[in-house]
């Protein structure tokens, strides 16, 4: 049993320094392009609302780019990891080895990029002295709930998908809307109170928050908000499991 | 039916330990003509389904060196699959209690991007090798591949030979119990045929399992001493070397 973990941990690493060394392979920029991406979302989005609209949030660049961040890293994960086992089917009609590790790896790897990123901007952010002690950890169980969820989600996602190749439109067309439904370019304080329970069944609502409380000292997500969110995750993470142990043993008969 | 049935006769002669055990194992697949988007599974509940394999009993002992012939679409690979761990069975059940590798697709998996010796690690864990093991055999596996400085160079450089020895080296290193060989392995040039060749009979030599399709029957003839026909997902005849001389015969009555 200890051995099977082992083997599985192994892999899942194998396959994602796999997919971090083959990504920026023959780019000049290589890494910059991780970085390069939210900048420019970053000096569009604010160009529109510093200048055209009012200034939403106070340091409301940091605001975007902490945003942006995550947005990219769950929107890249969940579109690449979703038809994954698909595009892998020559390994699965090869061997028997544990499925899951092909979209987790591609999780994990975007999770590293993000990281780094996330690491670069930290510098910046040292200037506003809005970090406090309690800081870190708000951003690690902030992380922890994304990388939870994102996983969660994306065993669902690739595991329907080998039967039903719609859910990977379904998918891309959801993320256009998902964009919107999350507290990137507003802070959710903009939202009339009465609209306000529509963000809990968006679990990417309080991670934003939290970070965005961690790093910019802004309020955080409130009890309600928290608890429905990270119930949310808990449940699309169970189900995401469950469906994917379920539906791998039958993979090689849909490819 | 004209082939006569000595059904699993031998195996009880020569009482050794089951290694491989297939109870009443039946494949069913789904017929999809073209892949069902959801909207057409949910108005037309079409339940067509076509039975690869039907009820199969078989068990397979140590030192057994199996050949399965019949047609096209008899359920010979099917058997494999299910053998491999690859596909699951519809009904039945499958118990396999030693290593073992297929030399199925061999080259599938490896990444273009990388190098030669990123891919044997990645490719290693996929079929079931530690890292570890992985490290010990890298020279043996750098020999018997006989690649020798291109091991550090990107795959896509390496020519199809190239790329096919890795991945027989690779099973090899993998050392298996049970090898499983779908189409042979007759490819590549004289000195890879004369190598794998030569790998078999060690592998025969040494009491472990092989598990053959192939439509050469001088090849299963070479190395196969248990033989079982197929015929529209059963076995109907299950023997010795003599069966391929009747299997021989029974298809050129039936021409």
């Amino acid at each position: 049993m200890n051995g099977e973990v082992q083997h599985f941990l192994e892999l899942l690493w194998g396959m994602t320094e796999k997919e971090l060394r083959a990504r920026y392979k023959h780019t000049v920029f290589g890494f910059f392009w991780l970085v390069a991406n939210p900048i420019l979302q970053m000096a569009v989005i604010g160009f529109v609302f510093t200048f055209l609209l009012k200034q939403p949030v106070k340091n409301y660049y940091f605001f975007l780019f902490i945003g942006l961040l995550v947005w990219n890293f769950f929107s890249l994960s969940l579109s690449k990891a979703t038809p994954s086992i698909v595009y892998e089917r020559s390994l699965i009609k090869k061997a028997r080895f544990p499925h899951a590790v092909i979209p987790i790896s591609i999780i994990l790897s975007n999770f590293v990029h993000f990281f780094l990123a996330f690491l670069l901007f930290l510098f910046p952010v040292l200037f506003l002295g809005t970090l406090s002690m309690l800081s870190l950890p708000i951003i690690l169980f902030s992380f922890a709930l994304l990388l939870t969820f994102a996983i969660g989600l994306s065993l669902l996602v690739t595991s329907l998908n080998v039967r039903f190749r719609d859910v990977n439109f379904f998918v891309s067309a959801l993320l256009i809307i998902w964009f919107y439904a999350t507290p990137i370019m507003y802070a959710l304080t903009m939202i009339p109170r009465h609209l306000l329970w529509l963000w809990r069944f968006n679990p990417l609502t309080s991670i934003l928050q939290l970070l965005q409380m961690a790093m910019l000292g802004l309020p955080g997500p409130g009890p309600a908000m928290l608890a429905s969110n990270v119930g949310v995750i808990i449940i699309t993470t169970i189900l995401g499991i469950a469906v994917f142990t379920h539906e791998s043993k039958n993979f090689d008969d849909w490819l | 039916m004209s082939v006569i049935i000595s059904y699993n006769s031998h195996v009880v002669m020569k009482n050794k330990k089951p290694v491989i055990i297939l109870k009443s194992v039946t494949k069913k697949y789904l017929v999809h003509h073209e892949k069902p988007t959801l909207s057409e599974r949910i108005i037309s509940e079409t339940n067509e389904t076509f039975v690869a394999l039907n009820n199969i009993n078989l068990t397979i002992t140590e030192g057994e060196s199996v050949g399965i012939v019949g047609a096209n679409g008899s359920g010979k690979t099917t058997l494999l699959k299910i053998i491999a761990g690859i596909a699951t069975p519809s009904r039945g059940s499958v118990c396999v209690t030693k290593r073992l590798v297929s030399l199925i697709d061999l080259t599938a998996g490896f990444h273009p991007e990388l190098s030669g010796e990123r891919n044997v690690y990645l490719n290693g864990m996929l079929i079931g090798m530690k890292k570890q093991l992985i490290d010990k055999k890298m020279p043996s596996i750098i020999h018997f591949a006989d690649i020798g400085n291109f091991i550090d160079a990107p795959l896509y450089t390496y020519s199809d030979g190239m790329k096919l020895r890795l991945g027989f080296a690779i099973a090899v290193a993998a050392n298996p119990d049970i090898l499983i060989l779908d189409e042979g392995i007759s490819v590549g040039d004289l000195k890879f045929q004369f190598r794998s060749q030569q790998y078999l009979e060690t592998f025969l030599h040494a009491k472990k399992i092989l598990i053959a399709v192939e439509h050469k029957l001088d090849y299963i003839q070479k190395y196969c001493s248990r033989i079982l026909i197929m015929r529209k997902g059963t076995i109907i005849a299950d023997g010795d070397i003599k069966q391929l001389g009747i299997y021989r015969r029974s298809f050129f009555k039936r021409c």
